[in-house]
């Protein structure tokens, strides 16, 4: 019986020396190989479920949309060569011809119908839901002709509905919604080849591909969680390229004998939102105003970011952005002026309050809020920094229950007003605490106007108001910071997304 | 013999009972799924639905017998992120984690004891001094530390080791190490202590003064009394070692166990925690039993009745 369970022991312990033992070659960084690591892997590649940037990078390479963004943002032809609105409520997209799936399939108006119709399937609890929530029905005229009728007449056409990447309707029936989360089949420049989920999803060019042949061969998603491995991976070589690189690391990557710093300015906004909605001094107009000519933000973005953000004290939007009104004023540090305002708010000496900010979820996001409350000092204000991990926190923003203020960020890539406008500063949504029964009106108004001068004037004049009324203490753009090796060509973009067949190899 | 593991196996059964209430009602203590999964600009509506399509809306007892019923036929339910069964999900990682812990466990007792055995037979000598400082440090310095400096000398400085993902005995090194080096440490210090105890002891005296050579009585009557703590240390460290890979498999990008239990746990994926730590404590507990049962093959004054 001893010898027995020592026999046992010792094959338990020899298994593990096998599985040790099992040497597997070592792939070697190869030159018709990209690797690019960001900090999570894609949770499906099923196109049509999730909105989150990280997985989209990796899907998107595998299907297209009918249309795309260039770099700035533009809507360019995609799936479709043309689109046009033929009456108030249809918008009519001419499709290419001759674009096959990777298994052959034809690419028709039929897959486009089927597309919307999934993701506005409420069975199929689509995270994409709400970017085709203004389309009442997909006609298909004829195979290279869709046209999306629409609730009501809608300035979020077409470029609300822009990233909707198109599945195979035929494929996709055939197997089920299960199946597609690992076995994609689009149009798109590249297919899967291989994912070992948190490891690496390989992928290879599409030989079929529509438009024409791809730069890089082989693309590899390695995902790396932890940051400072994130950028050690850069220096080593073992992979290419590498997102979110920490401000304190952006020096030591541009200098870098292997490596150089990819900047993009991006979609996303910091900033501290007054719960309005909530008994309390961030009631008061003057008190948000003061506190907004309180903080220094140029210096916050030089000390805390590296200079690796740009501040926005004139509102909600990027310049960039559709509805942006550049004749704004803007708030300025002016500690004086804040101690005249909040004595105008009935602040006579120091007062104590909370600052809530996220810890880990924005580049430098606590730093940030810290920062803030050390120059809230100077105007006798002891702002104490609460901080929570991000799934609690977000769970509160949510509930309107972090008072009297708190840090958020925002990201927009639809470069459209509306986009960041009606969920922050409408009354009743979830994550809004600040609005008026005139701006919710204005905002909800803005959002239907066709005629694009009409449309400018109406968010300028809403833009005006939220100016004034200060339901933010205003802070900055962020600079999206990329680690890319010498031997790769690659401008990010502002949306955060990677888009592989602009690619290439250092000459 | 057999009376004994029946009594074992039943309150291996007990714990795993236990351990399944306990992480199913502090999970749902811990937040709202439905406000990580849905988008923040979801609206009250969106949750209402999601927390009833999975069931979040009912009494918390009706949850859990239905989670309990679920799982005792091994189905702790989908994964909200992946939408995979969760127990899959956790066995498919499995064999990762289960390469790193086992490998890392080699290198300890291959290491340690061998090491604890020369500290003690050389006591008080330079070698003393050197096992007794590698154990001290490997014990202290926390494992974030030690990975990140071997990357960033092994892999960034010399450039010798790949520093993430799998892929052969190359990727193997660094996270074996890593993960080892506190179970080293500790396999060393209670190897030589051990020793040191069992040395003192009347039979080695014996055994020494009958003319063996000082080689045999260290193997045949010392290390074979000392081994028993040691043991107990294996096999509770391979447990601790399977279940705490954690921040080196999340460091080096290994893709186990306890990388995809920190995602889940970020993302409120209910049903993967679960099936994660009941899959770890029955690990645990099973090298537990193991444990015990090897006691008997070292020392023969013990019987399980």
């Amino acid at each position: 019986m001893r010898r027995r369970v020592l026999t046992f022991l010792l094959a338990i312990i020899f298994l593990g020396g096998v599985s040790l033992g099992a040497v597997r070659l070592a792939t070697a960084q190869s030159n018709d190989v990209l690797t690019i690591s960001q900090g999570a892997d894609t949770d499906t590649l099923s196109p049509i479920t999730t909105a989150v940037t990280p997985s989209s990078n990796v899907f998107n390479q595998i299907f297209d949309g009918l249309a795309a963004h260039d770099p700035n943002g533009k809507l360019v032809p995609a799936l479709a060569t043309s689109w046009k609105q033929i009456s108030p409520l249809k918008w009519q997209f001419n499709l290419r011809h001759g674009v096959k799936f990777s298994n052959g399939d034809p690419f028709t108006s039929a897959d486009v119908k089927f597309t919307v119709e999934k993701v506005q399937d409420p069975a199929f609890k689509s995270q994409k839901a709400d970017r085709v929530s203004m389309i009442a029905s997909v006609e298909t005229p004829d195979p290279y002709t869709a046209v999306y009728v629409t609730k009501k007449p809608s300035a979020l056409m077409p470029g609300r509905p822009y990233d909707l990447r198109m599945v195979d309707a035929k494929y996709w029936k055939e197997h089920g919604d299960a199946y597609e989360v690992d076995h994609p089949m689009g149009t798109g420049p590249y297919m899967l080849k291989e994912w070992k989920k948190d490891d690496h999803l390989t992928m290879v060019a599409n030989p079929g591909y529509w438009g024409g042949k791809v730069a890089i061969q082989t693309i590899v998603w390695k995902p790396i969680p932890e940051s400072a491995s994130r950028v050690a991976a850069l220096q080593t070589g073992e992979t290419d390229i590498i997102t979110n690189v920490p401000p304190q690391n952006a020096d030591q990557i541009a200098n870098g004998k292997l490596t150089k710093l990819g900047t993009a300015k991006s979609d996303r906004v910091l900033f501290i939102a007054f719960n309005t909605q909530k008994p309390g001094l961030q009631d008061n107009v003057a008190f948000r105003q003061a506190l907004n000519y309180a903080v220094n933000v140029p210096a916050i973005v030089k000390t805390v970011l590296g200079g690796h953000a740009f501040p926005l004290r004139n509102g909600a939007l990027p310049p960039n952005f559709v509805g942006y009104d550049p004749k704004l004023p803007s708030y300025h540090y002016d500690p004086e002026k804040a101690k005249d305002l909040l004595k105008q708010a009935g602040v006579n000496g120091p007062i104590n309050l909370v600052l809530n900010s996220p810890s880990g979820r924005y580049n430098m996001d606590k730093q940030v809020a810290e920062a803030v409350a050390g120059q809230l000092q100077v105007v006798g204000i002891n702002a104490s920094v609460q901080t929570q991990e991000w799934t609690n926190y977000v769970g509160q923003v949510s509930h309107k229950a972090l008072v009297p203020m708190y840090e958020l960020g925002w990201g927009n890539d639809t470069f459209d007003a509306d986009g960041t406008l009606t969920p922050l500063f409408t009354t009743d949504y979830p994550i809004s605490t600040w609005g008026t029964p005139e701006t919710d009106k204005e905002i909800a108004d803005a959002r239907y106007e066709l005629d694009p001068k009409k449309r400018n004037a109406d968010y300028a004049k809403i833009q005006e108001t939220i100016f004034q009324q200060a339901p933010w203490l205003f802070l900055f753009e962020y600079e999206d910071l990329y680690g890319i090796t010498k031997r790769v060509a690659w401008q990010p973009r502002s949306d955060e997304l990677i888009v592989c067949k602009d690619i290439s190899w250092a000459k | 013999m057999v009376a004994y593991l029946v009594r074992r196996l039943f309150g291996a059964v007990l714990v795993l009972a236990g351990v399944t209430v306990a992480v199913f009602l502090i999970l749902h203590l811990s937040g709202d799924p439905a406000l990580i999964m849905l988008p923040p600009e979801a609206s009250k509506q969106d949750v209402i639905n999601f927390d009833h399509e999975y069931g979040f809306d009912r009494p918390v007892l009706i949850q859990f017998g239905d989670f309990a019923a679920h799982a005792l036929r091994g189905d702790f339910g989908t994964s909200i992120r992946h939408g995979d069964p969760a127990m899959g999900l956790a066995l498919e990682r499995l064999p990762a984690t289960a390469e790193l812990a086992f490998s890392a466990l080699l290198l300890a007792m291959i290491v340690a004891i061998p090491a604890g055995v020369i500290a003690a037979t050389k006591r008080e000598t330079a070698i003393d001094y050197i096992v007794r400082g590698v154990s001290l440090v490997g014990q202290a310095a926390p494992v974030y530390w030690i990975g990140i400096m071997f990357i960033l000398i092994f892999g960034v400085a010399l450039g010798w080791l790949p520093i993430s993902g799998m892929g052969g005995i190359k990727h193997l090194l660094l996270p074996m190490i890593t993960l080892g080096a506190f179970t080293t440490a500790k396999l060393m210090r209670i190897t030589r202590s051990g020793m040191l105890d069992v040395m003192r002891s009347d039979y080695v005296r014996t055994a020494l003064a009958k003319g063996l050579s000082s080689l045999t009585v260290t193997v045949r009557h010392t290390l074979r009394n000392a081994i028993l703590p040691i043991v107990t240390v294996i096999g509770l460290e391979l447990g601790t070692l399977l279940s705490g890979a954690v921040i080196t498999e999340t460091i080096f990008s290994w893709p186990g166990i306890g990388r995809l239990a920190v995602q889940a746990i970020y993302d409120r994926d209910y049903p993967v925690v679960e099936a994660v730590v009941v899959l770890t404590a029955a690990i645990f507990v099973g090298l537990n039993l193991l444990v015990d049962l090897t006691y008997a093959v070292f020392d023969p004054r013990i019987t399980y009745k």
